[in-house]
């Protein structure tokens, strides 16, 4: 690789490497696994928007530096600055995070991420959005935010409810991780690659001098192959996913969960029931009602509802999760929460209801999508 | 003077034609490249932001239960029972109206079996109170959107089978019946119609006699034209019925009485002295299996009588707690009611899906240019086309909100409110069910062909949707009850000399209201207005209908004889009845909401709504409450409403909810739905997420 034109160093997060009508952007963080951080949005955000009026970039690449594409957003900051009152802080990061959601949503030129690595919240949002998602047998997704007292956000009640039945709720709420096969399976990669052809892939794409998506798929097919799922995957208890995930409400859920228990004595069931015990309480309840609003509603408006419901999460009106969560994950590391409210009948509607609301504050506003002047019209918001 | 030689109109034309090429050429010199073809556009890019929040109007839409329906969206959405097909890159739902009769019958009954399993039906039988009647009414309501057969199934054996056993049933049929029914252990269907009679309920031919020495009850069709006819289920699931039927008891007839026979055993065969027919082949609700039924001596316990009104005890006797006959039919009719609500408000949601798709349409497709070389006009820049389109969505809030208004008195109802009910539910039942086929019929013309396409939905909810008018009381029927009750509820005012109370009327009491001579725009506009021509014709034409009425019975005419003399007037009072009720309803909700972009956007839809009426209904004309001036003032008023509208088109069908998947191809990217490529066999097993 030749990087050309970037001011290259170590404290250089995203690195630019340019091939003619290329343009690759490498999230360089990799001791934190490529979080992203409140200056590599910005700077994602400025490319982004350069490279779509720049007649001469035809496709953006977008990979990590490391064993990670990326672990997700820079949250421990955030803990940080609601610890010392400064939610705002806050909600600037999410603001310009999810503005960089929408506008690779909607961006008229192909972004082909390539997934070699953990792809975790964040991460997801700064590649799921675009055209291309390649995986590769190093791939692990997960969305693990009911764990952390969050929510799947960065567009994920947009995502996740688009994947076959409800397999979206089971990895939206339970955290599950999900290699590169499963990935291709659910949709959330458009191709697999072997790892060992990566860097032959992006020497061919490197030559590509069109934003035609049937040419760039057809250069990525001649290097994909068709994984198999492995016995254990859980994608091939999608009937059982279905007939539980579907229920009405978390309760309801898990109590299908416990009826298919008594049926089959069988680990995945229990560890899944595990899983969403240890979750928060509250973090499950506005998830499921944030996915199933989301499969009604187009991109901007899930980004729109997302912004409304991390607002109230930093704010700690209801519940103080997120704080807790991250306390007990990634500060402490003990890993024993102490949710609060801790038990699911303890959350009453309008307590719920508070989250999709709008934020009591003078300064507060909804999340402003920008124009584009390019919509891909699958990604148009209607509601 | 003789007509030019064939020689010369050739030259000319060839002349012409050079002409033509040759401008064309010196023009088209600079730029060889090949004229730009049609694109895409969407919507949502020429339409400016709304000033209001969609979420919030959708929320004063749906009125309830938002989540449920959101829910329940997804299940059909997610499911493949539900045939999501791909066009244009986005996936829709609805069913496959090419499959046979037959298979649509399976459909339907494959997807209630799977929303069963959803948990999408629990407590609709055994749950109680208006938080349950109101989820219950929510859900069904998402359900007849994807589609009406399902709809009208379910509604058959929850409204009618499970309403007639929760009304006319006591606990021993509660406790017998209920449960199993809502888990579709038992299916239900609901024998009333018959060959002969249909809204004529109290002349059904079918008869039950008792056999005290069996402690059995007889079912008889005693000729072709008892045989029940129509009965959704019973062509090929239903195991159970309830059969309206004469009561003979020891030689006299009690009336119609409702009893529980069973039709099939649990494997499906035809139980002994019942015989089945097949309806055959309709012109929608095929997903349907509509049925008639003969009854040969069929013996049913005495228990299966359904008895809060009236039994028969074990030796045969009659015991009845209603002694006025009238008064213990009309309890008979009472789960009719629940079904009359279900269809005004599916009927609303329907005119929401024909509109959103026509109106997304016309705000994507072009038609001629009005000035050479400049681009194609959209066709919601047509104000013609307005004329058609937004009208139509302007009453069709009015009726959202008179569907909410009639769920609610119904759940709440109460002994007295059951005449209120009954009236209130003919009259919207009939108005917004016409309202549902015209927008229907408006919305296919304004797709142009592409109205014709099955896979666009419009032109099939047309008849899929005219059943509406007919079952569950013909409108016109309905709304000769509407008016018969406003004329009893005004001879009985006068008889007695006290005050108008109920229906609405109270402002009878008043002094007649007054409406200016000169109408200005902000007139026209003024809720005071609009309330005070809609409250006058009311009056003025319950007056003039008591009048005549009271003419032709001086005359020596019978009352019977003289209410059908008396239809026109009979007619446009029940018009101007409903019409003023559904304004109240409009005014009601526009008042809970507080000042701000939602709240002018309303007043606006509200003067569209009731100029509209005032422009075509010919009663204000033909009873002097406008004049031909003013007449001509408002149709004036109408254009400018349309062009106020036209900007927030968009968003007013946004706020409808309706998931893209439950619209069609025509409504989104209708240039890639119908590609070349589209119809290719799709390569690589790799499809992007993109839905």
């Amino acid at each position: 690789m030749a990087p050309l034109g970037s001011t290259r160093g170590d404290t250089d997060q995203v690195l630019i490497d340019k091939n003619l009508f290329v343009r690759t952007l490498v999230l360089n963080r990799p001791r934190q696994l490529n979080a992203l951080s409140s200056q590599m949005i910005s700077k994602l955000l400025e490319l982004f928007l350069a490279y779509e009026e720049d007649s001469n970039v035809k496709l953006v690449i977008m990979k990590g530096n490391g064993r990670a594409f990326c672990s997700g957003g820079d949250v421990a900051a955030v803990v940080h600055d609601i610890n010392r009152g400064n939610w705002k802080i806050g909600a600037k990061f999410f603001w310009e995070e999810y503005i960089l959601n929408y506008v690779m949503a909607t961006y008229s030129k192909p972004q082909v991420s390539i997934l070699n690595g953990i792809v975790m919240g964040g991460g997801a949002g700064a590649s799921v959005h675009g055209r291309f998602r390649i995986a590769t047998e190093n791939s692990v997704f997960a969305m693990p935010e009911t764990a952390l007292g969050l929510f799947p956000d960065v567009g994920a009640s947009y995502f996740l409810s688009r994947f076959p039945g409800f397999f979206g709720e089971y990895v939206g709420l339970t955290g599950a991780r999900l290699d590169g096969a499963e990935m291709l399976a659910c949709g959330l990669a458009t191709h697999f690659v072997p790892s060992a052809r990566l860097s032959s892939l992006e020497a061919a794409l490197h030559k590509l001098d069109s934003s035609d998506p049937a040419i760039i798929s057809a250069v990525i097919d001649e290097y994909s192959l068709q994984p198999y799922l492995k016995d254990k995957s859980t994608y091939h208890r999608l009937d059982i996913i279905n007939r539980c995930f579907s229920r009405r409400t978390i309760e309801e859920i898990l109590s299908a969960l416990e009826r298919e228990a008594v049926k089959s004595a069988d680990d995945w069931i229990s560890s899944t029931i595990q899983s969403l015990q240890k979750a928060s309480p509250t973090s499950l309840k506005i998830s499921l009602r944030s996915i199933r609003e989301g499969r009604v509603q187009g991109v901007g408006q899930c980004l729109i509802r997302e912004y409304r419901m991390v607002c109230h999460v930093m704010r700690g009106e209801v519940s103080k999760d997120f704080v807790e969560g991250c306390r007990a994950i990634l500060f402490d590391k003990d890993k024993n929460p102490k949710w609060e409210p801790s038990r699911l009948d303890q959350l009453n509607d309008s307590m719920i209801d508070q989250y999709f609301s709008r934020v009591d504050d003078e300064e507060w506003e909804d999340l402003k999508l920008p124009a584009r002047s390019s919509y891909t019209a699958s990604a148009l918001a209607k509601l | 003077m003789g007509s030019p030689s064939p020689a010369d109109q050739v030259s000319r034309r060839a002349q012409a034609l050079a002409g033509h090429l040759r401008g064309l050429h010196t023009s088209m010199e600079p730029s060889l490249s090949p004229s730009p073809c049609l694109q895409y556009s969407p919507p949502e890019l020429a339409s400016p932001p709304s000033d209001f929040n969609l979420s919030d109007m959708r929320k004063l839409m749906d009125g309830h239960n938002l989540q449920d329906r959101d829910w329940l969206f997804g299940l059909m959405i997610q499911s493949k029972l539900f045939n999501p097909r791909v066009a244009g890159g986005r996936v829709f739902v609805s069913p496959d109206y090419n499959q046979s009769m037959e298979q649509q019958r399976e459909m339907t009954m494959k997807r209630i079996h799977y929303l069963l399993d959803c948990g999408v039906f629990q407590e609709w039988l055994t749950g109680r109170g208006p938080e349950v009647e109101m989820r219950k009414f929510a859900l069904h309501e998402v359900i007849g959107m994807y589609d009406h057969s399902l709809a009208v199934k379910l509604g058959v054996h929850y409204f009618l089978w499970g309403g007639a056993i929760q009304f006319f049933g006591t606990k021993r049929h509660h406790d017998k019946w209920l449960r199993d029914s809502e888990n579709y252990v038992i299916k239900g269907c609901f024998a009333m119609t018959e060959l002969g009679h249909g809204s004529n309920v109290r002349g059904i031919e079918t008869v039950t006699t008792y056999d005290s020495k069996t402690g059995e009850f007889v079912i008889n069709s005693p000729c072709e034209s008892a045989q029940k006819y129509w009965i959704g289920g019973a062509a090929n699931h239903a195991t159970h019925t309830i059969v309206f039927s004469q009561l003979n008891i020891n030689g006299k007839s009690e009336g119609v009485h409702a009893f529980i026979a069973q039709i099939r055993d649990t494997d499906g065969n035809i139980c002994p002295n019942v015989r089945v027919a097949d309806c055959g082949h309709k012109i929608g609700l095929n997903g349907v299996d509509n049925g008639r039924i003969w009854f040969d001596n069929v013996r049913i316990p005495r228990e299966n009588l359904l008895n809060s009104v009236a039994d028969v005890s074990p030796d045969g006797q009659y015991l009845s707690a209603i002694k006025d006959p009238d008064q213990r039919f009309a309890a008979f009719l009472a789960p009719l009611t629940s079904g009359r609500v279900t269809i005004a408000t599916s009927a609303v949601y329907s005119s929401k899906m024909s509109l959103a798709i026509a109106i997304r349409y016309s705000l994507t497709r072009r038609a001629f240019s009005i000035t050479p070389n400049q681009p194609e006009v959209l066709l919601l820049d047509y104000p013609s086309h307005q004329r058609r389109l937004l009208p139509l969505l302007a009453k069709t809030y009015a009726m959202s909100f008179a569907a909410n208004y009639l769920k609610m008195i119904y759940v709440k109802r109460t002994p007295e409110s059951n005449k209120t009910i009954h009236v209130v539910s003919s009259a919207f039942k009939a108005i917004l069910t016409w309202h549902n086929m015209r927008t229907l019929q408006e919305c296919r013309e304004a797709c142009g062909g592409q109205g014709l396409k099955t896979e666009n939905r419009i032109g099939q909810m047309k008849g899929e949707y005219d059943v509406q008018s007919t079952f569950e009381g013909d409108n016109n029927v309905l709304m000769q009850q509407v008016s018969k009750a406003l004329l009893a509820e005004y001879i009985a005012v006068q008889k007695r000399n006290r005050p108008f109370k109920g229906l609405g009327l109270e402002h009878m009491n008043k002094s007649c209201p007054v409406v200016p001579s000169q109408l200005t725009s902000s007139t026209l506009r003024s809720s005071q207005f609009q309330t005070d021509i809609f409250c006058l014709r009311e009056r003025d034409l319950l007056i003039r209908f008591a009048a005549e009425m009271s003419q032709l019975q001086a005359q020596g005419l019978s009352r019977e004889y003289a209410l059908l003399q008396s239809y026109q007037l009979a007619e446009d009072l029940g018009r101007a009845f409903s019409d003023r009720a559904i304004l109240q309803t409009f005014l009601d909700a526009e008042a809970a909401v507080s000042s701000g972009p939602l709240k002018s956007m309303l007043s606006l839809l509200r003067s569209m709504h009731v100029l509209i009426i005032l422009e075509e209904d010919a009663s204000f004309l033909r009873y002097g409450y406008l004049s031909p001036d003013n007449a001509a003032g408002i149709r004036k008023e109408v254009t400018i409403l349309c062009s106020e509208l036209r900007p927030h088109a968009l968003a007013l069908v946004s706020s409808f909810g309706i998931p893209d998947a439950f619209l069609s191809p025509i409504a989104f990217n209708w240039i890639d739905a119908n590609s070349w490529s589209s119809v290719q066999p799709q390569q690589g097993a790799t499809v992007p997420l993109q839905i």
